[in-house]
């Protein structure tokens, strides 16, 4: 531990000099009496005083856990001698708090025995935290010297998304061949009537309809349509972010994402992810909880690099973007080169839907004349890319905060007006 | 009491504000020293016999020196454990206790060696046996 002395030594060294010389240089015994005590507390004080040789470390209740729920941290302390002051600082990133108990805070150990401090993190956003180091001060009873050590926890913590409140997702126009939730619209074995037809030779007994042929007078059978399962591809925008006041949309996009991937594996669909930005990342399209934690995991290491590359689609792997499958992207349509990229794939005759994170709340107008004009041509600007894309038949909603339920709904009423268009 | 005290009080009670408003120690042995100067200007200015109250002085300026230190880590907000303050309050009592002490003792033995009765040769011959005795005990516990 690195000793370090208190602005005490020096003062009370000081005090004790300027006393006793002044009580020889006046002959007056009483300014020794003043100096004493201070000579006194420094003899007794550097006597006492003996490095206390700490040791500490810090474990995690959980190494994951959701942003805003708490986590339990313990700090261990140990010490061959007792030590009257310890004091204890964990040094957390920004986006880590400490919600019950305190930090820094000072406790006392007894000699021998381990000492344990309960604290409460909080993740106030989601991401992957490096707990930082602990650092730790003991200070003798006379609070001559501290002996300072710091421990690296090397503990983890990662944060995922909270959940946001979805009732009903967007359903992909097309199904996969696997079974799932979805009804599919080929006709073929499943729950859900279709239709009826003439009995052919090879159909089983129990589809025919037996009042249906009664009244006919020939046999025949009930249709249809399958559940199947789709395919999925979450496309995130981390061109750029816009943050105010806490509120940021690549956090509130990797929110949305999270939630709907949960949803859609729920239904046992499988969905990938692709992260469009200056890093491309992307998970193939699974099923499971195990793609869950992929995806999420994933999601957690989005964030803004900077990049002046073009971002286009072809930069993304084949076996990422299935053949019928729903790209459902997030972004707050700041950058063209996502805008754009959305474009080439509804031009490849992709399903493409988009849920616009709005970010106009984020970036009010300036106070000029000049900025509020600037504002509304880009505004302006906004509405015509949103035009250009519904043009080609991408729904686009936005999202503002809340629940996703309004947004999904107004891509679902999109879809089912809008026509297809092929570009 | 003379001015020159007066002045050299209120200079210590503004450099002791000073330092704790800004949070800089040197300032706090600063401010003591300018009390002690004031309280020795007084005693060098009136040629006073020597003052009883001395120890009572030297505990109250201990007691302040700690005090104002005390109020100086507490700019760093770390939060005490439960019974921490009381703890140090009551190292700061003993402290301006032991001055106290301190001061009567030495106080007196001033008081002796100034009036150089019998009592002194005394205490001398009390003093070198309490020594000799403590030598020959911290032998025999070596042995």
């Amino acid at each position: 531990m690195t000793r370090t002395g208190s602005p005490r030594i020096a003062g009370y060294a000081f005090l004790a000099a300027v006393g006793l010389v002044g009580a020889l240089a006046l002959r007056r015994p009483e300014l020794a009496v003043l100096a004493a005590p201070f000579a006194g507390v420094l003899a007794l004080g550097l006597s006492l005083a003996r490095d206390p040789r700490v040791d500490a470390d810090l474990r995690l209740d959980a190494e994951r856990t959701i942003e805003g729920h708490a986590v339990e941290a313990t700090v261990s302390l140990r010490s061959p001698h007792s030590v009257d002051r310890l004091e204890i600082l964990l040094d957390l990133p920004e986006e880590v708090e400490v919600e019950g108990g305190r930090s820094p805070r000072a406790v006392r150990l007894t000699g021998d025995e381990e000492h344990e401090v309960e604290l409460v993190l909080r993740c106030s956003r989601w991401g992957v935290f490096d707990v930082g180091r602990l650092t730790v001060r003991a200070r003798d009873p006379l609070r001559l010297a501290a002996w300072t050590a710091s421990f690296p926890c090397g503990a983890v913590l990662k944060a995922y998304p909270s959940e946001i409140a979805l009732r009903r997702i967007v359903a992909p126009v097309e199904t996969q061949v696997h079974a799932g939730s979805e009804v599919a619209r080929v006709r073929g074995d499943g729950i859900e009537y279709a239709d009826i037809r003439d009995f052919v030779p090879g159909d089983r007994v129990r589809s025919i309809n037996w009042r249906a042929s009664a009244r006919r007078q020939v046999l025949v059978v009930n249709e249809r349509h399958p559940e199947r399962n789709t395919d999925v591809v979450l496309f995130v925008d981390s061109f750029l972010d816009v943050k105010l006041g806490g509120r940021s949309v690549l956090e509130e996009a990797v929110r949305a994402a999270a939630s709907l991937s949960t949803r859609y594996l729920e239904r046992r669909d499988r969905v990938g992810l692709v992260g469009l930005g200056g890093v491309l990342r992307w998970v193939q399209p699974g099923m499971g909880v195990g793609q869950l934690y992929r995806l999420v995991e994933t999601m957690l290491e989005t964030g803004v690099e900077p990049t002046y590359t073009w971002g286009d689609v072809t930069r993304i792997p084949a076996r990422i973007l299935p053949p019928k499958a729903l790209v459902l992207a997030l972004t707050p349509l700041l950058d063209r080169r996502f805008v754009g990229a959305l474009q080439d794939l509804r031009a490849r005759r992709f399903d493409v839907a988009v849920v616009e994170i709005d970010p106009v709340p984020l970036v009010p107008a300036g106070p000029s004349e000049l900025d509020r004009l600037a504002h509304r041509l880009w505004l302006l600007d906004r509405e015509v890319q949103r035009s250009d894309l519904q043009r080609v038949g991408i729904a686009v909603a936005s999202w503002r905060d809340g629940s996703l339920d309004g947004p999904l709904e107004e891509v679902r009423t999109f879809r089912r007006y809008a026509r297809t268009a092929h570009v | 009491m003379q001015t020159a005290s007066i002045r050299l009080a209120i200079a210590a009670l503004a450099v002791l504000v000073l330092g704790l408003v800004f949070g800089w120690p040197p300032l706090v042995a600063l401010a003591i020293a300018l009390a002690g100067a004031g309280y020795a200007a007084e005693l060098a200015i009136d040629d006073a016999p020597l003052d009883r109250l001395a120890p009572v002085l030297a505990a109250a300026v201990i007691a302040a020196a700690e005090l104002a230190y005390w109020s100086l880590e507490e700019r760093e907000q770390v939060a005490d454990d439960e019974g921490g303050r009381a703890r140090h309050l009551a190292v700061v009592a003993l402290l301006a206790l032991g001055a106290l002490l301190v001061g009567g003792v030495l106080l007196g033995l001033v008081d002796l060696v100034q009036t150089g009765s019998l009592a002194t040769d005394v205490l001398g011959a009390a003093a070198a046996a309490a020594a000799l005795l403590a030598i020959v005990a911290a032998g025999r516990r070596r042995a």
